[in-house]
């Protein structure tokens, strides 16, 4: 465990990290990005070992309500092994299951015992200890504003940013005691901080920063969901932003590949960047657009973007 | 007052009066006019200023002074002298801080202001209060249940002698056949025990309390203080103030056959399942078996038109209760609550969350029929579907309370029909009481009664020019003040509580009987001094009637909203001092102004509206009357002041006890001598009044209704008239009220009677 | 306590609802649920749902299973969360949904169904069990050839854009699957799970 105490720029803090499958597919340039800032704001991984899929909000359909805890129960018995300092996660659906069942284990003794029948056929056991957070309330709650300010030399100056948090990053546990209290549900201000820390300009009045991209469902039925990415696209563009920024892999995806659909049904003409936070810090840190901040991964153009880092 | 009156006058010009008008002035009218003498002084509610008048009046110069400076609302008690009658003249809330400065008409209304309370000065005395033998401080309590004891128990603790008559045999009312209580104390979430043994023995244990079982009221006459009382068993008391707990009865189930009641025998009422649950034996009443699966129906005959139209409030608690208690008992016993809206306020609440829990089942749906077989078909809105529930065991029907304000067990007392009349008329609020034109008729015949009468004999068979019962407002129930003053009945000295008055539970009413006992303990002690009772409490005036000019016409006797006026043998009225209330109703309704008040007449009045200075109709100065109750419209106008809100300088303002008291002659008063139009403002009336006086500003508005005709006979505009409803919030609503009768006035031009 | 939740006979019979508190994860509190519509009022696809959370709670009070496992609500969730963040009496929603949508799936009721999200599960746990980790575009074309082969197909080629661009950018890889080390590991861990919870009668143990 990590105590929050002085904010020392010279301090390095070291968490367990746990990737998830995004990381190395659709969500790769969050990876990239958030690997090139940390050593900035003075934070060190050391990756889960052996890690595997959490399940993500749909496993448990045809896995199971055990099965598919059990995926987390061993990335956790694996992060047991790295030492007992806090597992980070930057992916909300994967933060959500590993939480969830983190504090189950912690809370539920014949479902403890359970877990660890199932683990132990494969060698392994986990007892609890650990506490699973997320990466953005870590951020608020150990790091602070300040020390990423520090390393802004390239202020995105004349940006207007959209801050859409999503779902699963905040709900259900942004407001309980283990799931750090670093945030409300329904008027989230962190992100606009995220934002703000780079110099570009938060949209703080933007109304769909907690609604939902559609998920799952997105991916696999975008029909049913277009109603709500288009929410996103319309209040954004309405408000004059240049792009909109999110800490989530699913929500950058979605809101990102569909607008093509979504200006087929709905006769728009939206063409929107959705960039992560994390590739705003690598820009305004003067850091290297393409190797640092991932910009080239995006598929709407980010030109302005890039060219606000001054 | 035996000593002849000698004025003294002060004036203040703190808090902003020496800057909006110059006192010079103001005291040339006390000197010139009045030939009073005048002082004034920069504080005078300070010490230095009180000493001012102290001085006077200990030198023995002045037994009366007017007061000009702020309303006659504020520093009451620094403006009190011994022996010495008072009168403020509003110089500040209703002049100074509602008026521009230094203005022409603000200097013409203080200068109006100061000729008004002069006036009313030079027509008032001291009043001094009437105290006749001897008073009597038992406080009787009618009733034995929860309300009755507890009223009987606070009493007593009060240092009060009790008499308490229960109807039945023994004490305990409803409560004594009760097996549990719906909680009361925190966490609010559990089922509690019925305490009412224990209040029981506490009440017969204690010397002070005399207990009358198997006993009603026969006759009640007299008055607070001296209500004699006599009884079923032929003996009879002396008693000061009554306290009313009859409590209720369950609705009669036998009408609710839809239900299923009487078809089959395993329906039963709340009532019975109680009696079955203190039994120690839940079982159906077909086969003897305990039930496996129980409904409780809620709603069952209230809040239909065809049966009880109001909500009893207690029935969804008792029916949470009765389910907790079945599944305590029995784990597997299955119980469903059925109902339209769930009715648990407050912390109720966390009692239904505690039968959630304990997996009592609610359904929100009207149940349509239950049949010999059982099955409940329930109307279900979350499903919206028909929902037939089988396999029930046990209907319970949660049947609502009819207040015992009769006793249905004697017989309805044969009244004439004037009596029925005047009954029907309070048992019916929307039908305020009709009154005459003022212009001399007899009084008119009041309509037909729209219901039946009550049925049952009168509870307290009041010896009353106005009827042996207590006035009921709506189905029954006993009128109170719901929002100022919900003891009170309108008959002084008798509070109603418990049920009788409203439905609640146990708890709430062990509260209002508490409260009930501190009215009645009031009116005990206010009446062995002849002080009135709110809202004029601490008020010695009473009504006196110069017989030598009364016509018999009656209006006083049938008007008064309390009762307190009988007819004597020779039909003359007869004011019977301390059931007054001092609104003055009696005296508005009197032809011949024969009524009348030491502080507060028709003559005062008129000569106070005809001490205003009217400019004459060149000057495009018109004065508007306005008389406002004291109680709201009053108090709303003087906040307007200190909210600094302007309003038109025209307006003379006059304050009136009650718009019961202001007399037809008044307006016609006004307007002969030029004021080119009156606003009465007071409270609202109707069956939500919030008159202080219940009844006086509904009066007012009827007799309002007569004054067209004797406007149109003086060729004037009947819109000159007005009468508005004003609530003691409504300090933002009134100045745009009167600057828009204003501006309506100025359509009409002046009054053609100025300089008459 | 049975592997099957029960069949309730007649409307109200709350066999059904008893196992459904009892067995769901969550459905301890569903019991308070006072029908205010929070969660229905909340949710970003109530739209496109046979009944909303509201009157599905209700449904499973009034005991009509059939037509709570065969709706399409506990498909549609997209697991947002607000209803759970929302609920006044504090009713976790979404996890009682989800947890009806794995009793519909082993009782049969699923199999009905032609929702697109039952066969992309399958293809997602399919993926995770053999790997280990998430292969999106294994998952992807096992999902839009759920339906057959000229349907998947034709999805094929609907998102073949955004799949061509992806790999442009580098956000779907071209070779073999990712995938963890110790796979056998992994197997028996959730082989034995699915033993455990075979063994509750499907319950999760969470009780």
């Amino acid at each position: 465990m990590v105590a929050p105490a002085g904010r020392s720029e010279t301090m390095t803090r070291k968490y367990t990290f746990y990737p998830g499958c995004a990381s190395q597919g659709t969500g790769a340039h969050l990876e990239t990005s958030l690997r090139a800032v940390l050593p900035k704001i003075g934070v060190e991984f050391q990756d889960v070992g052996d890690w595997n899929c959490c399940g993500a909000s749909i496993g448990h359909v045809q896995g199971g309500h055990l099965p598919t805890a059990a995926l987390s129960a061993r990335n956790l018995s694996h992060a047991a092994e790295a030492g007992p300092q806090d597992v980070v996660t930057h992916c909300p659906a994967c933060y959500l299951n590993t939480h969830y069942v983190n504090e189950t284990i912690r809370g539920n003794e014949s479902f403890k015992k359970d877990m660890n029948e199932a683990l132990q056929a494969g060698g392994r056991s986990y007892d609890g200890a650990l506490h699973v957070r997320h990466f953005c309330e870590v951020l608020v709650n150990d790091i602070g504003m300040d020390a990423v300010k520090a390393n802004v030399t390239k202020p995105l100056k004349g940006l207007k940013v959209a801050g859409y948090v999503g779902c699963q990053t905040l709900r259900p546990f942004a407001g309980t005691e283990r799931g750090g209290q670093y945030d409300t549900y329904e008027q989230p201000k962190f992100l606009d901080a995220f934002i703000e820390v780079t110099g570009a300009e938060p949209i703080r009045d933007f109304k769909f920063k907690t609604s939902c991209c559609g998920g799952a469902v997105s991916a696999i039925s975008p029909q049913k969901t277009l109603g709500l990415i288009e929410g996103i696209l319309k209040d954004a563009t309405e408000k004059g932003a240049d792009a909109i920024c999110t800490p989530c892999a699913l929500c950058q995806t979605n809101v990102e590949i569909y607008q093509d659909m979504v200006n087929q049904k709905f006769g728009t003409n939206y063409k929107i960047p959705v960039v992560f936070y994390t590739q705003l810090w690598a820009l305004s840190f003067g850091m290297d657009p393409k190797k640092d901040a991932a910009m080239h991964q995006c598929l709407t153009p980010t030109d302005k973007i890039v060219a606000a880092a001054k | 007052m035996s000593a002849a009156k000698s004025t003294g006058v002060y004036l203040c010009s703190g808090c902003g009066i020496g800057e909006a008008v110059t006192m010079g002035e103001l005291e040339k009218v006390v000197t010139k006019e009045f030939k009073k003498p005048v002082k004034s002084h920069a504080c005078l509610c300070g010490d230095e200023g009180l000493a001012v008048i102290k001085a006077d009046i200990e030198a023995g110069t002045v037994n009366q002074v007017v007061v000009g400076a702020c309303s006659p609302r504020t520093m009451t008690d620094r403006f009190r002298f011994p022996a010495t009658q008072v009168l403020r003249s509003n110089l500040r809330e209703q002049v100074a801080w509602s008026h521009p400065a230094g203005d022409e008409d603000t200097r013409m209304m203080a200068e109006d202001n100061l000729r008004m309370s002069l006036t009313e000065a030079a027509k008032s005395t001291l009043p001094e209060p009437k105290i006749d033998g001897e008073y009597s401080s038992v406080v009787m309590v009618v009733g034995g249940g929860t309300a009755g004891l507890t009223a009987a128990h606070e009493a007593a603790q009060a240092g009060h002698e009790v008499l308490l008559v229960e109807r039945a045999a023994k004490l305990g009312g409803n409560a004594a056949n009760w097996s549990k209580r719906m909680p009361h104390r925190p966490p609010y979430r559990a089922i509690q025990g019925n305490d009412i043994d224990t209040l029981i023995a506490t009440v017969t244990a204690d010397s002070r309390v005399k207990v009358k079982t198997g006993c009603t009221v026969a006759k009640t006459s007299g008055m607070p203080g001296k209500f004699a009382v006599e009884f079923s068993d032929g003996s009879g008391a002396t008693v000061g103030a009554i306290v009313v707990a009859t409590g209720w009865r369950p609705y009669d189930p036998t009408k609710l056959g839809h239900l299923g009641y009487g078809v089959s025998p395993d329906v039963v009422t709340n009532v019975q399942m109680e009696g079955m649950l203190s039994g120690g034996k839940v079982a159906r009443k077909s086969d003897g078996k305990a039930p496996g699966v129980v409904a409780f129906v809620q709603c069952a005959g209230s809040r239909d038109p065809d049966h009880l139209p109001y909500c009893s409030s207690v029935c969804c608690g008792v029916s949470i209760k009765q389910a907790l208690q079945l599944r305590e008992a029995d784990p597997k016993v299955m119980t469903y609550i059925i109902y339209e809206e769930l009715r648990t306020p407050g912390v109720a609440e966390e009692f239904y969350r505690a039968a959630q829990e304990a997996g009592v089942i609610f359904m929100k749906g009207k149940v349509k029929s239950v049949d010999k077989a059982l099955t409940v078909v329930v109307d279900d809105a979350l499903l919206q579907q028909e929902v037939p529930l089988a396999g029930v065991d046990l209907v319970v029907l949660a049947t609502g309370m009819v207040p015992n304000s009769t006793n249905i067990d004697a017989p309805t007392p044969e009244l004439d029909e004037e009596k029925l009349r005047v009954l029907h008329n309070d048992v019916n609020p929307l039908s305020p009481i009709k009154v005459a034109g003022y212009a001399g008729e007899a009084p008119a015949p009041l309509p037909a009664p729209p219901d039946t009468l009550p049925e049952g004999a009168p509870i307290l068979n009041l010896q009353y020019r106005q009827g042996p019962h207590l006035p009921m407002l709506a189905d029954g129930f006993a009128d109170s003040h719901y929002i100022c003053f919900p003891y009170e009945t309108r008959r002084t000295g008798i509070y109603t509580c418990g049920p009788v008055r409203r439905p609640m539970d146990m708890g709430e009413t062990a509260e209002d009987a508490t409260g009930a006992v501190m009215k009645a303990i009031q009116a005990i002690r206010n009446a062995g001094q002849g002080v009135a009772l709110h809202p004029r409490a601490g008020d010695l005036s009473y009504p006196m009637i110069n017989l030598n000019q009364c016509t018999k016409c009656r209006r006083c006797t049938v008007e008064c909203p309390f009762g307190a006026i009988d007819e004597n043998e020779a039909s003359y009225p007869q004011v019977n001092e301390t059931r007054c209330r001092r609104c003055g109703t009696c005296m508005g309704a009197c032809p011949v102004r024969t009524i009348s008040f030491a502080n507060y007449s028709v003559d005062m009045l008129g000569s106070m509206i005809k001490a205003v200075n009217i400019p004459d109709e060149f000057d495009e100065k018109p004065r508007i009357l306005i008389l406002a109750c004291e109680n709201d419209a009053y108090p709303a106008l003087d906040m307007a002041g200190i909210s600094r809100q302007q309003y038109s300088a025209f307006v003379r303002i006059i304050p009136v006890r009650c718009l019961g008291s202001v007399s037809l002659l008044l307006i016609s008063d006004a307007l002969s001598v030029g004021f080119d139009g009156v606003m009465l403002m007071g409270c609202k009336p109707g069956d939500d009044y919030q008159c202080h006086f219940v009844k006086g500003s509904g009066i007012s508005r009827e007799r309002l209704s007569k004054v067209g005709e004797t406007l149109k006979s003086m060729q004037l505009e009947s819109a000159r008239v007005t009468q508005v409803e004003a609530s003691i919030a409504d300090s933002a609503r009134l100045p745009k009220l009167i600057d828009a009768f204003v501006a309506e006035l100025d359509g009409f031009g002046p009054n053609p009677f100025k300089g008459f | 306590m049975t592997s099957v939740s029960p069949t309730p006979t007649r409307k109200y019979d709350l066999s059904f609802a008893r196992w459904v508190y009892e067995n769901i994860d969550g459905g301890d509190r569903m019991a308070m649920c006072m029908q205010c519509g929070t969660c229905s009022g909340s949710c970003a696809l109530n739209t496109q749902m046979d009944y909303g959370p509201r009157k599905l709670f209700m449904m499973i009070r009034a005991g009509m299973k059939d037509e709570v496992l065969t709706s399409n609500t506990i498909w549609n969730c997209v697991s947002c969360y607000n209803c759970v963040v929302r609920c006044p009496r504090k009713v976790p929603v979404a996890y009682i949904l989800h947890d009806l949508a794995t009793v519909a799936v082993r009782e049969g009721y699923a199999q009905a169904r032609t929702e697109e999200t039952t066969k992309f599960a399958k293809a997602f746990i399919w993926s995770a069990r053999t790997f280990g980790r998430t292969d999106e575009r294994l998952v992807s074309v096992l999902f839009y050839f759920s339906e057959g082969i000229s349907a998947g197909f034709k999805k094929l080629m609907a998102f073949k854009g955004i799949a061509f661009n992806f790999v442009k950018v580098g956000r779907l890889h071209i070779g073999l699957p990712h995938m963890i080390k110790k796979r056998g590991e992994l197997k028996s861990i959730m082989a034995k799970a699915a033993e455990i919870e075979a063994r509750h009668g499907g319950a999760s143990g969470e009780k």
